[in-house]
């Protein structure tokens, strides 16, 4: 505590300093406020009524007996819908998704109906009473069958017409592909052909929840001349865009309000209940909410599934030649932000590594299930997962060290990444080292013996950042000095309020804990393209630093205009009261980024400029099995994470710690069990999320100071990158423990204890 | 779920006239850690809930004599925990509570709802059925009493009337027996069980005079695991005997699959954690 009150006195010095977060008392004293909690006068509730098929032509829904419950406003279905919003089908990249289900159910859990009423618990007993018929359909649930699957989950796909690389799909039928992502370098058959040494495996990743501990929650209310909607979203500004659309109205009619998150984890992106508590506040003429139970989750937004095959070549010197990536999305019943999942990560599909011929294919298919979407890392983990464990075993294999052979491939300062951009403040090797360092990697380890046996694996990753997208932001210099920061990113657990209020003290000179940072609202905050894939603190951190330096040189030019010296240090105030004539006027200054970028040639996907910053990793783990029945314990994890300069250490130590612990929940056993489609452990009574009791013995988190030269401060994000490398790390960890190599997440203990038996040659039978 | 009567009688005699056996919708709350998962997952939908939170204070506490330990059937799991009698008297039940479910819940769970819940992945019922308890139930028709074993008749099912209630539970002192309760989890750590073993045995050294072997969480009840028992009996413990004995009790289980693992998988972790438990046991290490 001394500390950090010796470090406050030190002002100029904002960047760099662990700022307690700005909003850490109002959350922890109960003040702080949620939407899920947030109460309007004259609110109704609604609750919603969901299939029980997979895939099915509704054939009727009897809401008679909903409507007779005392107390029911309102029973709602799609009719009542398409009478005040005409084309009732939303989404950022498909405008695939019904308000409720019209004419046809897409996955078990999707909202048919929703009843209305000023107590909830009387919404939901009625709810209860509401029955449907449904013609059931035949249904896809894997990935990889949807490619070719003669089920169609929608008849024809409806690109939003934002995306330019969607538009070959208008009117698409007869497919479940909602995108065709590819990247092609070099010759991979030839080169493939001509290797000494071929591989190929195939990986998979299960179907896990983002699981915010506030669940989505969203109040709109509508009236003839605007709508206000409060909502837990991390995009205002897209939400905006999105409702106004609907409307067809203008955006300025349109007002978002978003206070602090309980989490998102990407699961609050784009437009989740928006459209939904529109419609019913525009049928009602009265505010709505609605907002999900934990148990709905399960059908709201989920992680993307995904089957990786991948293929190498390797020359007799143990140099990758050529790689072939072939990635399978599973999308679930509606595209959501799947697409850009499917191309954004698919350009770093073939990982850290130099590799003259490589051929990527990556695949976003619609399924019979719930909706995936971004989850910490937009795809990049399910990526990592498969080429890590690749590498490995290719090195295994080889009989080479696991080290030298990365080392021997490895993507360096300089060279060219796949995508042909050359690669620059992306410390790949680096971080893998500093791994290493801290696991004593040279030294001698301890197997274990009898029942338990030990075992050590790492691995190393690089995401690109979405790009390109813009943020706005404005600083406002009141009249007695103090400073508001108008922006966009929603502060959601991350602490970017805390970073951006430290920029703008950096720049104007005073601290951090003095800047007011403004609730995030559309009528006031500027525009930003969502608080997502780690992408804030560089794009919105320029924003807000250009906004902060406008006002410092307006500042000065006041100081000009009343006279004051060059280098004058009269109080701000006092130049406010020598310009007007009383403690009167504001200094605005405002800021905007958006950075450079080269779309990639069609065709090939290739560009010289296909990212902004890179985000790198890597991790380390050591683990002990028990040969007895497959339990792992992680005795050591070790994440490194390139981020940039860290403008606040302390919370990025805890985005490190937090993002390595939610990916070990996904590696060890966290798991969507579905049955035909439906859920069979939809409640936190049945899905487990790690726990203080889950967490490794030891867990090291470092932040590898690189300064990112065209960062703000040299900084870059850090929110996803530390989910990078656990899974393989682990799964390596498994191999060297016992000898076993799992190709498929979670590496629960029935899973390790079966490949123990099968390697044995006594395979443990089915059921 | 809509509003429902909610009854706060004063006294045990009191909340068993409010209970009626022909109402399915009419039941009994105490702690309610596990009632108000069903109601909120829809299951439940009651029409009148009888709390017993009010009752008599003497059914909320600890009493030692000689021959063991009388609980209220309300004392809470965070009571029995942290009492220091427990402790003397049944240390395998001090040392289960810590892996029980999580801090919250057990502040507000009591022993009787945990029993007469009839879920098989509770981790105390089988530590009490391990050490020989028995309950005091009462009813309209007065009191009864009952070994704890005979108390469990099915998944979720037990042999209590629907307006009897479990009043008191007695367990008798450990005393030099030893004793250990092995907690598996294949989810996180404070997942419910995927098995649950308690062992309570009469030994001397390695030599076993007699063995209890309780297996739950796997199995559709909490389940003594005779065959086992009898490997045990008069056996100098070895490699060799635990073998059989967790080959006993893997091959007598009626094991059942869920989210937590398959029966084979179960049947293996059976036959691992019996052994492991009787050795526990024999070494002094209580729990796992």
């Amino acid at each position: 505590m001394a500390k950090i009150t010796q470090d406050a006195a030190k002002v100029g010095a904002q960047v760099g300093r662990s700022v307690p977060r700005l909003e850490g008392r109002d959350k922890v004293t109960g003040r702080a406020e949620y939407t899920h909690t947030m109460r309007v006068p004259g609110m109704l509730h609604a609750k919603l009524f969901r299939s029980t098929v997979a895939h099915g032509r509704i054939k009727s829904v009897d809401t008679s007996a909903a409507k007779k419950v005392p107390g029911v406003v309102a029973v709602i279905t799609i009719d009542d819908v398409r009478k005040v919003i005409p084309d009732p089908y939303y989404g950022p990249a498909f405008h695939d998704q019904p308000i409720l289900a019209d004419g046809k159910v897409r996955f078990v859990g999707e909202p048919v109906a929703a009843v209305l009423s000023f107590d909830p618990h009387i919404a939901d007993e009625a709810v209860q009473l509401i029955t449907a018929e449904y013609e059931e359909l035949p249904a896809v649930f894997d990935e990889v069958d949807a490619l070719t699957s003669k089920v169609y989950v929608h008849d024809v796909l409806k690109p939003a017409g934002t995306f330019a690389d969607l538009k070959h799909l208008k009117n698409a039928k007869d497919t479940n592909m909602a995108l065709d992502y590819r990247l092609r370098r070099g010759d991979f058959d030839k080169a493939y052909a001509a290797a000494a040494h071929k591989f190929e495996h195939e990986f998979k990743t299960q179907k896990v929840l983002h699981l915010p501990f506030e669940p989505h929650a969203t109040i709109a209310d509508y009236k003839d001349t605007g709508v206000t909607l409060h909502t837990a979203s991390q995009g205002p500004s897209f939400v905006r865009t999105e409702i106004a659309r609907l409307l067809g109205w203008q955006e300025n009619k349109v007002r978002i309000k978003v206070p602090y998150l309980g989490s998102g984890y990407g699961g609050k992106l784009y437009i989740k209940l928006e459209a939904l508590a529109l419609a019913l506040s525009m049928i009602a003429r009265r505010p709505v909410k609605v907002a999900l139970t934990f148990e709905e989750l399960f059908y709201q937004i989920t992680k993307h599934p995904c089957t990786f095959r991948i293929k190498s070549g390797v020359d007799k010197d143990g140099k990758i030649v050529a790689r072939k990536c072939e990635v399978y999305w599973n999308g679930g019943a509606y595209a959501d932000i799947g697409p850009r999942v499917t191309q954004k990560s698919g350009l770093t599909a073939s990982g850290p590594y130099d590799i003259d011929n490589v051929w990527i294919d990556s695949y976003a298919l619609y399924t019979n299930v719930t909706p995936s979407g971004a989850l910490r890392g937009f795809g990049v983990p399910q990526l990592v997962w498969a080429y890590e464990s690749h590498t490995d075993m290719m090195a295994r294999e080889l009989k080479l060290d696991p080290v030298e052979f990365r080392r021997k491939n490895i993507m360096r300062e300089g060279g060219e990444h796949t995508t042909t951009h050359i690669l620059k403040d992306a410390a790949c090797e680096k971080a893998m080292d500093t791994v290493l360092e801290r696991m004593n990697w040279s030294k001698p380890f301890d197997k274990g013996k009898g029942v338990i046996r030990r075992g050590r694996g790492f691995g190393v990753a690089i995401k690109a950042v979405i790009t390109p997208t813009t943020s706005v932001a404005i600083v406002n210099v009141s009249a007695d000095g103090s400073v508001a920061l108008y922006c966009g990113t929603v502060d959601m657990g991350q602490g970017s309020d805390t970073a951006m209020a430290q920029m703008v003290g950096e720049v104007l000179n005073i601290q951090a804990e003095s800047v007011r940072v403004v609730q995030r609202d559309t009528d006031v905050t500027p525009y930003d393209m969502g608080t997502l894939g780690s992408r804030s603190l560089f794009h919105m951190g320029h924003a807000v630093k250009r906004a902060a330096e406008d006002a410092r040189e307006k500042l000065k030019a006041l100081a000009r205009e009343v006279g004051e010296p060059e280098g004058s240090n009269i109080p701000i105030r006092e130049l406010f009261v020598k310009r007007y004539g009383m403690q009167a006027g504001n200094v605005i200054g405002s800021g905007i980024f958006k950075p450079d970028y080269i779309p990639p040639a069609p065709g090939t996907g290739l560009s010289k400029n296909v990212t902004a910053f890179w985000m790198v990793s890597s991790a380390g783990a050591e683990v002990s099995v028990d040969t007895e029945t497959g339990h792992v314990k992680i005795d050591k994890l070790v994440n490194v994470v390139d981020c940039g300069k860290p403008i606040n250490p302390r919370i990025v130590e805890t985005q490190i710690s937090g993002g390595a612990t939610m990916q070990l929940g996904f590696t060890m056993f966290e798991k969507m069990h579905l049955d035909g489609g439906q859920v069979t452990n939809a409640s936190l009574a049945d899905y487990k999320i790690p726990g203080f009791h889950d967490t490794p013995t030891v867990m090291e988190n470092v932040a590898l100071e690189v300064f990112q030269s065209n960062g703000p401060f040299g900084a870059k994000g850090v929110g996803e990158v530390a989910t990078f490398c656990v899974s393989p790390a682990i799964a390596n960890a498994i191999d060297d423990a016992v000898g076993v190599r799992l190709t498929e997440l979670p590496l629960n203990p029935e899973a390790v204890y079966r490949a123990i038996r099968a390697k044995a040659g006594k395979p443990l039978e089915d059921e | 779920m809509i509003p429902f009567d909610l009854a706060e009688p004063k006294s045990l005699s009191e909340a068993i006239k409010l209970l009626d056996p022909d109402d399915a919708t009419v039941r009994p709350i105490a702690g309610g850690t596990a009632l108000m998962l069903m109601m909120k997952a829809g299951v439940f939908r009651p029409q009148k809930l009888v709390s017993l939170r009010k009752i008599e204070s003497k059914y909320s506490g600890i009493v030692a004599s000689h021959d063991g330990l009388r609980i209220g059937a309300m004392t809470t799991l965070g009571v029995i925990e942290r009492s220091a009698e427990v402790r003397k008297h049944a240390p395998v039940i001090t040392r289960t509570m810590i892996t029980l479910s999580n801090v919250r819940v057990r502040n507000v769970a009591t022993v009787g709802g945990a029993l007469a819940h009839g879920d098989p992945h509770m981790d105390l019922p089988p530590v009490l059925m391990a050490l020989g308890a028995t309950i005091t139930i009462v009813g309209p028709k007065g009191e009864r009493s009952l070994a704890l074993e005979d108390l469990f008749s099915g998944y979720y099912e037990t042999t209590l009337e629907k307006n009897e209630l479990i009043a008191e539970v007695h367990v008798p002192s450990q005393g030099p027996k030893k004793a250990a309760y092995m907690k598996v989890t294949t989810g996180s750590a404070d997942d419910w069980p995927a098995l649950g073993v308690a062992v309570v045995m009469e030994a001397d050294g390695k030599a076993i005079k007699s063995a209890r072997v309780v297996v739950s969480a796997a199995t559709t009840k909490a389940t003594r695991m005779k065959s086992a028992e009898a490997a045990l009996a008069g056996k100098t413990v070895d490699d060799k005997v635990l073998a059989q004995a967790g080959d006993a009790a893997a091959e007598d289980a009626e094991i059942l699959a869920d989210v937590r693992g398959s029966v084979p998988y179960k049947r293996e972790l059976i036959r691992v954690y019996v052994r492991r438990a009787v050795r526990a046991a024999i070494d002094g290490q209580g729990a796992h």
